[in-house]
């Protein structure tokens, strides 16, 4: 006799229903209603048994699944009462997991079920249609299926949600929805949307789009680049036409998104399979959230609906909302859900008549927008987030101002937002554009944030419906008296400020008090430098932008200069001048092109002269416009035993003064004819891809472990040797590799203090 | 005739001081009662240089006349001191150029083929080409460049040669050109009472091997202070060497010694006492100031930089480096040294735009520490002018500017060593060897333009004394992140700096102003 199932009472109303002593098919065990509903299982249903249906994912079967689930809170309380071992025998002895894929032949479900309740389901809101449907529809008609071929007669227990009802005004009863939509078609429609635009995306037409706006922000990483981000770009269009597909198909049809479309025609399957062959109970839930008491107050799993919104607000970034003020937030505690449907477990309706409810506080207790909003800020107020060591973030006042001006807010700023976006992508890379980026980015956020929710939950907040629930409290009186308060699920005994301010949002801001807490100084640090004397480390640093402030152009004139008299110094620069816009044009499209054009500048000259200049004045010119921070850092991975490689586009006499530090340099080789310059390249320069395949081919022969290596680049088209390492650093980025790195989580140095400017470097080169 | 050095007491008719802080200065009205010490008067430099030099050249003190010493088949080589000296830089033609002019002509009378010139710079930088022509002057230059005028350089271990040890172990290590020649004719500029003498040789063409055994933390904390050569540990080991090396190889030894005149008839304002000076001095000091305070800080580093001091020389004498080197102390301290009454609660200095390191580059950090808490906290004999646990005030911006190339191992240094301790002894302790042995900062040193990887160190040791007197330093005008960095205080104004310093002297605390440049030194009895 196990520990657990002392001092239970078999039923909670004291007739034998179907779960005492029987067996319990359960779906969507993982997810939040789910393991609430096991747990309540587990702890007061001692000799109920329990299938979970969890299929395997990845590399972990439905037991290891099982496992990492029994590990969650949700369970702790229950651990602690019955002790571990005791646990774990009961739910070896109890729970049993059939790990199959539904709709497939193989599912073969326990032959003695006697309640299944179908607790699975998708609940985005903002899913591609297909997805969508196949989870929520023919999942629901594979389950029954399979569930009538097993051979009992359970009762089912069909978890849907309030809002099936669709868009619509006024009271919704507890009964069979009312539309005729037909789910055989838009299944069967929804199954082929996908092949459809997967062929509409790779029109020519399309992907020609999708190239050229890919070579315009990559084209500077090069080709492999290029493709990769068109076809990402074609993914994610696929994905938005699906999803859009989705909304829009449930708007014509009468429903705000997919999901509610799809739940709703999951429950007509429902009734179809299941309707004079099964007794079919359909709970409807409405905006479930943290428990009031059981197993713990406050208990949750991951953030629900309201949540995202409760903390954005609680973070100062959501001005305004295009809420009613006295619309109704139909917000329902889980336990509260979870004793609702068991007890209708537990009452099977007759067969040919299934029964429906809506489990929501709308109908006896409702919490209106307003006071949803004025109680949240109050917990703010009294329980301030905290601004990342700078002070306190204040909550704004709602005025509620109706959706069309939020909307119009919302377009204006995206508006803004995008055209200075666009600018700063073309700025000049330094500090203060990169402020400005994340301010941008910033603003991108709040925004982007703003237009999903108020494009998914407009709906939700705009309700002027109510769930009507006599049925659901007619179920709850029809528990003894002395068991009501235990497992009872009256919305009435909620009172929302306690509820809001004591229970819910404590538990939802923890995680982000914590999260928060010392943000605002964000800048990634620099990767560790770990030891290694095994050589199998390396270093790779790009040159110019990255260790040193000067460019290609820069270095020349140096060297162009210091050779040529002053009096001839003017033509030379006019010269420069006149042919800089081909330069930087070529430099825009690939710098290769660039590096080819400009080394023809070096024709005429003599390598043996270039050397000694370089020798005796250019060099230190160099060491002007090196970051000492750069310097520092190489010097670090060669104190810690890393090979270090320097990789660049500059002719490689000129680049001498630096070699001293690293072990390998590539870099450009002029070709030369008797001693003499002839303007071209020995072999195509290193830039963007090929210095990643330059990286790997190295690697390869000198036995290099690149996941665990080091790149340091400025330029976008440094991503692809950034890429190819375990540790890349973006230095000084230029804005788009700044919003790359971003992007990845790559640390971003600032390398600027005590390199001279440019104009000062050349004076004293000169002088 | 000179007025000599003196004390004022501030009283209701002082009128506001001049105080240097960094490339500019102002105005300070002191509190009353403070003490403000002024060198003497700028002494008379000597008239008809070249009749001196040559003077001093045929009649030196305890050897033979130079001539007697030259002769053909001989190596000769002539070192001179670098350009950390003097500060500022003179007008041309420098003292080293007119002497050593004189030098090479009879040595070209006497046949003397074998000659080479070396820039005593030790572990300082390499002088640039147009640095080195600016102080042997263009002749010179032109004669010799690039292949018999260089720079020391104390990390080629073909050329550098150990000459001995001495009694206490220590390694003398010098340039072993000089140490194979027959003659080794230095020319000096005594600009303080620690330069020249016995440190000439034995400091300007050693190696690291060499100077370590001076300059590290136990000697400086017992050099008290180095300006005063017989209660410094430093020069008691500089004689040792010097000691070592008079057995070795003949030194011909000339030193001169400069007067006051450090700033240019332009800037003769700051040259004077400030109740002395004239309507147009006044005016002067306005117009400047204003355009100084105008000009972007680059600008204002290069003009500053470009000016020349207008020096008198006071003495040149030769001869052997012992007795040559106390006559020209006599000159030194004539021109700097002003007796004081005691020590005082908190001592005051304003610290100019140069100090030895930074010619034509940036005063860093560590420089500024260097030069207060190094080079003028120790412009004392008897005792230093704050009493212990006292508090020294600098004025000074101390802005986190450092200069890529002179001073790679100073930014790695700050960076690096400072945000852990500012400890001198952990700091030795800890990276001394390091610094001074990475190769990159000798391939600096020695290819680049760059100070020594363990000179940031050597700056640090120069404050140890003071840092150990002090009780606290406070840094007026200073940048506050920089200043704390190297554990000192940043105040805004003098009296923000005298609310600092109650902690430690209480709220009325006895004050002195060491009133510098033109230099000056406190005989504090």
């Amino acid at each position: 006799m196990d520990a657990g199932r002392e001092g239970v009472t078999v039923t909670p109303d004291g007739q034998q229903g179907p779960l005492g002593g029987g067996h319990v098919l359960l779906t969507g065990a993982t997810g939040f209603l789910g393991q609430a509903v096991l747990e309540r299982l587990l702890r007061d249903w001692p000799d109920t048994r329990v299938s979970l249906l969890i299929r395997g994912r990845g590399s972990s079967t439905g037991a290891d699944r099982l496992a990492g689930l029994l590990r969650k809170p949700v369970f702790a309380e229950l651990r602690k009462a019955m002790g571990n071992d005791a646990f774990a025998e009961a739910v070896r002895q109890r729970v049993n997991v059939v790990d199959a894929r539904l709709g497939s032949s193989d599912v073969v479900l326990p032959d003695d079920l006697t309640v299944v309740i179908h607790g699975a389901s998708t609940v985005s809101f903002d899913e591609p249609i297909d997805e969508a449907f196949n989870t929520n529809v023919r999942g629901v008609k594979d389950l029954y299926e399979a569930v009538r071929a097993a051979g009992s007669a359970p009762h089912v227990v069909h978890v849907s949600t309030a809002y099936v009802a669709g868009a619509r005004k006024g009271t919704v009863p507890e009964t069979s929805l009312d539309h005729d939509a037909d789910w055989r078609t838009e299944l069967a429609s929804a199954q082929r949307s996908r092949e459809q635009v997967e062929q509409d995306s790779r029109r020519p037409a399309a992907l020609r789009r999708a190239l050229e706006t890919a070579r315009a922000e990559h084209g500077k990483s090069g080709p492999q680049s290029v493709a990769q981000a068109a076809e990402r770009s074609r993914a994610e269009w696929v994905d938005k036409q699906l999803v859009d597909y989705g909304r829009l198909r449930a708007q014509s049809l009468g429903w705000p998104d997919v999901y509610t479309l799809t739940k709703a025609l999951g429950e007509r399957v429902a009734e179809e399979e299941l309707t004079g062959v099964l007794p079919l109970s359909v709970v409807r839930p409405a905006i479930v959230e943290s428990a009031l008491r059981h197993p713990y107050p406050g208990w949750i799993d991951g953030f629900k609906m309201a949540d995202p919104l409760i903390i954005a607000y609680g973070r100062g970034i959501l001005p305004e909302f295009p809420g009613l003020p006295d619309g109704v937030l139909d917000v329902i505690p889980v336990d509260i859900v979870v004793n609702a449907i068991l007890a209708a477990a537990d009452t099977p309706p007759p067969v040919d008549a299934p029964a429906y409810y809506h489990v929501g506080s709308g109908a006896r207790n409702p919490l209106t927008f307003r006071a949803m909003h004025e109680n949240i800020r109050e917990y703010f107020t009294d329980h301030p987030m905290p601004d990342g060591g700078r002070g306190q973030i204040k909550v704004p006042v709602w005025d509620f101002p109706g959706a069309r001006r939020v909307e119009r807010l919302l377009r204006n700023g995206e508006r803004a937002l995008s055209v200075a976006q666009r600018a700063l992508l073309v700025a000049p890379a330094n500090s203060r554009t990169r402020r400005w980026q994340d301010d941008l980015k910033r603003e991108q956020d709040r925004l982007d944030f703003l237009r999903k929710y108020a494009e998914l939950y407009g709906v939700y907040t705009e309700a002027e419906v109510i769930y009507t629930d006599n049925r659901l409290l007619a179920l709850h009186r029809s528990l003894p008296p002395e068991r009501q308060d235990e497992f009872g699920f009256d919305p009435a005994i909620i009172d929302w400020p306690h509820y809001l301010q004591k229970v819910h949002c404590p538990t939802i801001t923890a995680t982000m008090r914590r999260a928060t807490s010392g943000r605002r100084s964000g800048a990634h640090a620099l990767p560790a430098v770990t030891e290694s004397t095994d050589g199998q480390l390396v270093a790779v640093f790009d040159l110019e932008g990255t260790i040193v402030a000067s460019n290609v152009i820069e270095t020349y004139l140096w060297a162009r200069l210091a050779d040529l008299p002053r009096g001839d110094w003017a033509a030379e620069l006019v010269d420069l001048a006149r042919r800089m816009p081909r330069y930087l044009s070529a430099e825009r499209r690939d710098r290769a092109e660039f590096l080819r054009r400009f080394v023809r500048r070096y024709a005429g000259a003599n390598e043996a002269a270039l050397a000694r200049l370089v020798q005796e004045r250019i060099g230190d010119a160099l060491l002007r416009r090196a970051r000492p921070e750069a310097i520092r850092q190489i010097r670090k991975h060669r104190a810690a035993g890393h090979r270090t490689v320097l990789i660049t586009g500059t002719v490689d006499v000129l680049v001498q003064p630096l070699s001293v530090l690293f072990d390998e340099v590539v870099a450009s080789r002029l070709h030369t004819r008797d001693g003499v310059y002839s303007g071209f390249l020995e072999a195509p320069p290193l830039t963007g891809e090929a210095r990643a395949a330059w990286l790997r081919r190295y690697a390869g022969t000198a036995g290099v472990d690149l996941t665990r290596s080091y790149a340091y680049g400025d330029s976008y088209s440094d991503r692809p040797l950034l890429e190819a390492v375990g540790h890349p650093v973006a230095v000084n980025p230029d804005p788009q590799l700044y919003r790359h790195a971003k992007s990845r989580q790559w640390p971003v140095a600032q390398w600027t203090a005590h390199t001279l400017p440019a104009g000062d470097a050349m004076v004293e080169t000169l002088a | 005739m000179s007025r000599p050095g003196f004390v004022l007491e501030v009283d209701e008719r002082t009128p506001a001081l001049l105080m240097h802080e960094g490339e500019g200065f102002r105005l300070e009205k002191l509190p009353l009662g403070s003490r403000v010490v002024y060198p003497p008067e700028s002494l008379p430099g000597l008239r008809d240089l070249d009749a001196h030099i040559r003077e001093a050249l045929l009649h030196p003190l305890g050897c033979e006349p130079l001539p007697e010493l030259l002769h053909a088949g001989m190596r000769l080589t002539i070192v001179f001191d670098d350009l950390s000296i003097p500060l500022p830089q003179m007008k041309t033609p420098d003292i080293r150029q007119r002497i050593i002019e004189q030098v090479l002509e009879m040595a070209a009378a006497a046949g003397v083929d074998d000659v080479e010139l070396i820039a005593g710079n030790a572990l300082h930088r390499r002088m640039t080409p147009a640095e080195l022509k600016r102080t042997v002057g263009e002749r010179v230059f032109r004669s010799f460049f690039p292949h018999h005028l260089r720079n020391h350089d104390a990390e080629d271990r073909a050329n550098l040669t150990e000459i001995g040890t001495t009694k206490h172990g220590e390694v003398v290590e010098i340039n072993k050109r000089a140490a194979t020649s027959d003659l080794i004719v230095y020319v000096n500029v005594t600009l303080t009472a620690m330069s020249g003498g016995p440190k000439s040789v034995s400091v300007g063409l050693a190696s690291y091997r060499s100077l370590k055994h001076h300059h590290n933390v136990h000697t400086l904390r017992h050099s008290r202070s180095f300006n005063d050569p017989p209660n410094s540990a430093m020069h008691h080991s500089y004689n040792r060497m010097a000691g070592v090396l008079d057995e070795h190889v003949k030194i011909f030894q000339i030193e001169t010694s400069v007067n006051n005149d450090t700033f240019p008839t332009q800037l003769g304002f700051l040259n004077k006492r400030e109740w002395e000076w004239t309507l147009k001095d006044q005016a002067a000091y306005l117009a400047v100031k204003r355009a100084n305070d105008l000009t972007p800080i680059k600008q204002r580093r290069q003009i500053w930089h470009r000016t020349a001091a207008p020096y008198g020389i006071t003495s040149v004498t030769a001869g052997a480096p012992g007795p040559v080197h106390e006559v020209t102390m006599g000159h030194v301290l004539r021109q700097q040294l002003t007796e004081v009454n005691g020590p005082s609660d908190i001592g005051i200095w304003g610290l100019p735009y140069i100090c030895p390191y930074n010619v034509n580059s940036i005063m860093n950090p560590i420089l500024m520490m260097s030069l207060g808490l190094g080079y003028f906290f120790n412009l004392y004999r008897g005792q230093p002018l704050v009493r212990p646990g006292g508090v020294a005030i600098y004025y000074h911006p101390v802005r986190n500017e450092f200069h890529p190339v002179h001073h790679p191992s100073y930014i790695d240094f700050y960076e690096e060593v400072l945000a852990e301790t500012t400890d001198p002894v952990a700091i030795e302790t800890k990276y001394e060897e390091q610094f001074a042995t990475d190769p990159w900062y000798i391939h600096l040193y020695r290819n680049s333009y760059a100070y020594h990887g363990v000179h940031p160190l050597y700056m640090w040791y120069w404050g140890a004394h003071a840092l150990e007197h002090l009780g606290q330093v406070i840094v007026v005008g200073g940048d506050r992140r920089t200043s704390e960095r190297m554990g000192f205080r940043a105040a805004s104004t003098l009296g923000d700096a005298l609310e600092m310093a109650k902690e430690k002297v209480g709220g009325s605390p006895t004050i002195t102003y060491q009133h510098t440049p033109p230099l000056s030194m406190a005989d504090v009895r």
